[in-house]
């Protein structure tokens, strides 16, 4: 078996480094409008390359889209769901990264809101009183 | 002026909100059972929720992030949902004992069978939930709770040998009809009962709701420090009246009857009514609190939208699990398993759960990322690390003493 050579060491980078596991994963995700949407679930990396071997001068992978969903169980329990069952938001529409990861967009069109949408326009909507600002 | 009245407000309702079913219960069954010999663990346990309340309050503050969020965050997805199952089902216990204790109440009043009450009860506390301001529920059951201090007064009238029972306070031992695993299990029921983690939860989400920032700190501060410990005299008075009347007596509280009989013997009538007033505000209060925490833990855990602050349909899922959590609580109390004994169990499962709650906010409490300067001090986490020990034994002990005692029977 072959001994796998030691890492070329990170490239410096320019700005804020960014620990995934520290600062992205499992924090709440605001829209523009402060509202919560979600917690960041998992994260979705692009593909390094198509084959099992990674050639050399493959650009790093980069978070595509932050996951959400179903996805959550299987980082509890284990386990892959297939790509079409996961929620994306898609890494563009991040804005900000900071105690809270704020989207530049609002949630109402987004696919990892429908849960709330459902339940709203389902259940607590047609409650009397679902609609009334409570301040 | 009006900043005067402010703090005063929010004391007043922090020593009437302090008191739920859980302290009027634990308190009164050690105080018929134990005498005051117990009463130092009251003193502990208000110590106790003094720092980490304070410490929760000022993580709200600071970070604008609620205990639950911050919980996730720093345990992960594993342990944090570990966490959440335990903090959810025992808040859950704490939801159904408290609707009891409303229905209770209400048949102290008015003689109709509890169960016939239960729904009124939960219709009631839902509409709350549902439509009152944030700010007017917390201070209209926290005002009404204050005539619980009935409590107080009906020691008074009761005329106690005084000395006999500061020796009993200040010199603690196991009385002589009692064992001492008995002993050392109702000190960690007193422990949950008055550390019991929804407080936490509560108090820091309710941070958020109200928008504190840093500026508010201080108030909040004086809320705490003032208004739990004159909570917890409540708490000290509910077992010295059990002590005066029912110990001699003979009778080991197992109904909220009993809890009140020396309220009745010592202020009459008058007094009666108070703690009537008082006893359904307290509960009627803390259920709301336990109702609102398991939308809290939930939310906050998934990430959903959540508050009073908003609209019901913005916050749905919200709302949804809190419906839902009441109507689970009306199903198990239409069993007929007394809420007393509910109340008894909810409190030691708290003690058992209680590191789970407060070792993550002592760990954000010192994360400057979240906190910027407001970072503990190191007084503050030489007494938080003291507490975790302490939190640590009893949670530990807590089962097995349970096993033991038969449940301290």
């Amino acid at each position: 078996m072959k001994t796998p050579r030691p890492l070329v060491p990170v490239p410096p980078v320019a700005g804020r480094t960014l620990d995934a596991q520290l600062h992205l994963l499992d924090r709440q995700v605001l829209d523009n409008d402060g509202v919560p949407v979600t917690t960041v679930d998992d994260l979705e990396l692009s593909p390094p390359g198509s084959g099992p071997e990674i050639p050399e001068g493959t650009p790093a992978p980069v978070i595509t889209a932050l996951l959400t969903g179903p996805i959550l169980g299987t980082r509890i329990f284990g386990g892959r769901p297939p790509s079409s069952r996961l929620i994306r938001i898609p890494w563009k529409d991040v804005a900000d990264v900071g105690v809270v990861v704020r989207l530049g967009v609002s949630g109402q069109n987004l696919d990892a809101d429908w849960v709330e949408r459902w339940i709203r326009d389902k259940i607590i909507a047609r409650i009397p009183g679902g609609s009334r600002d409570p301040r | 002026m009006k900043r005067i009245l402010g703090v005063a407000l929010g004391i007043l309702t922090a020593i009437g909100g302090f008191v739920d079913i859980g302290d009027l219960v634990t308190n009164a069954v050690v105080g018929s059972r134990f005498g005051l010999s117990l009463i130092w663990v009251v003193g502990v346990g208000v110590a106790g929720i003094c720092i980490f309340a304070n410490m929760s309050g000022r993580v709200a503050a600071a970070s604008g992030r609620a205990t639950f969020e911050v919980i996730r965050e720093r345990l992960g997805p594993r342990a944090g949902l570990a966490n959440l199952s335990a903090s959810f089902f025992i808040n859950l216990m704490t939801v159904t004992a408290e609707l009891g204790g409303i229905a209770l109440a209400l048949q102290l009043a008015t003689s109709v069978h509890y169960l016939l009450l239960i729904p009124v009860a939960v219709v009631a506390v839902w509409l709350v939930i549902w439509r009152v301001k944030f700010s007017i529920m917390e201070n209209v059951t926290g005002l009404l709770g204050l005539a619980l201090i009935v409590f107080v007064v009906a020691l008074f009238l009761l005329k106690p040998d005084w000395g006999s029972l500061a020796g009993q306070a200040l010199a603690p031992a196991v009385p002589d009809e009692e064992t001492g695993a008995a002993y050392w299990y109702f000190a960690i029921a007193l422990f949950g009962a008055a550390m019991t983690p929804y407080e936490v939860f509560f108090f820091s989400s309710g941070a958020v709701e109200e928008g504190w920032t840093i500026k508010d700190l201080i108030q909040s501060r004086i809320n705490v420090l003032v208004g739990f410990p004159l909570g917890g005299l409540l708490s000290v008075a509910i077992a010295a009246c059990a002590a005066v009347v029912l110990l001699p007596a003979g009778i080991a509280v197992t109904s909220i009857s009993q809890v009140i009989l020396p309220v009745a013997e010592g202020a009459g009538k008058l007094g009666l009514a108070f703690v009537l007033v008082g006893l359904v505000a307290a509960t009627f209060g803390a259920a709301l609190e336990t109702t609102l925490s398991s939308g809290y833990t939930l939310a906050q855990f998934f990430g959903w939208s959540w508050g009073k602050f908003r609209r019901p349909a913005q916050a749905a899922r919200f709302h949804l699990s809190m419906i839902i959590c009441l109507l689970i609580g009306v199903a198990v109390l239409s069993t007929g398993v007394d809420p007393v004994l509910i109340t008894e169990y909810s409190v030691v499962f708290s003690a058992v759960a209680l590191p789970l709650t407060y070792l993550p906010i002592l760990i954000v409490a010192n994360d400057p990322q979240y906190m910027g300067g407001h970072v503990n001090g190191r007084g503050v986490n030489v007494l938080a690390m003291i507490y975790l020990v302490v939190i640590l034994a009893a949670s530990l002990a807590a089962i097995p003493l349970m096993i033991v005692t038969g449940a301290g029977s």
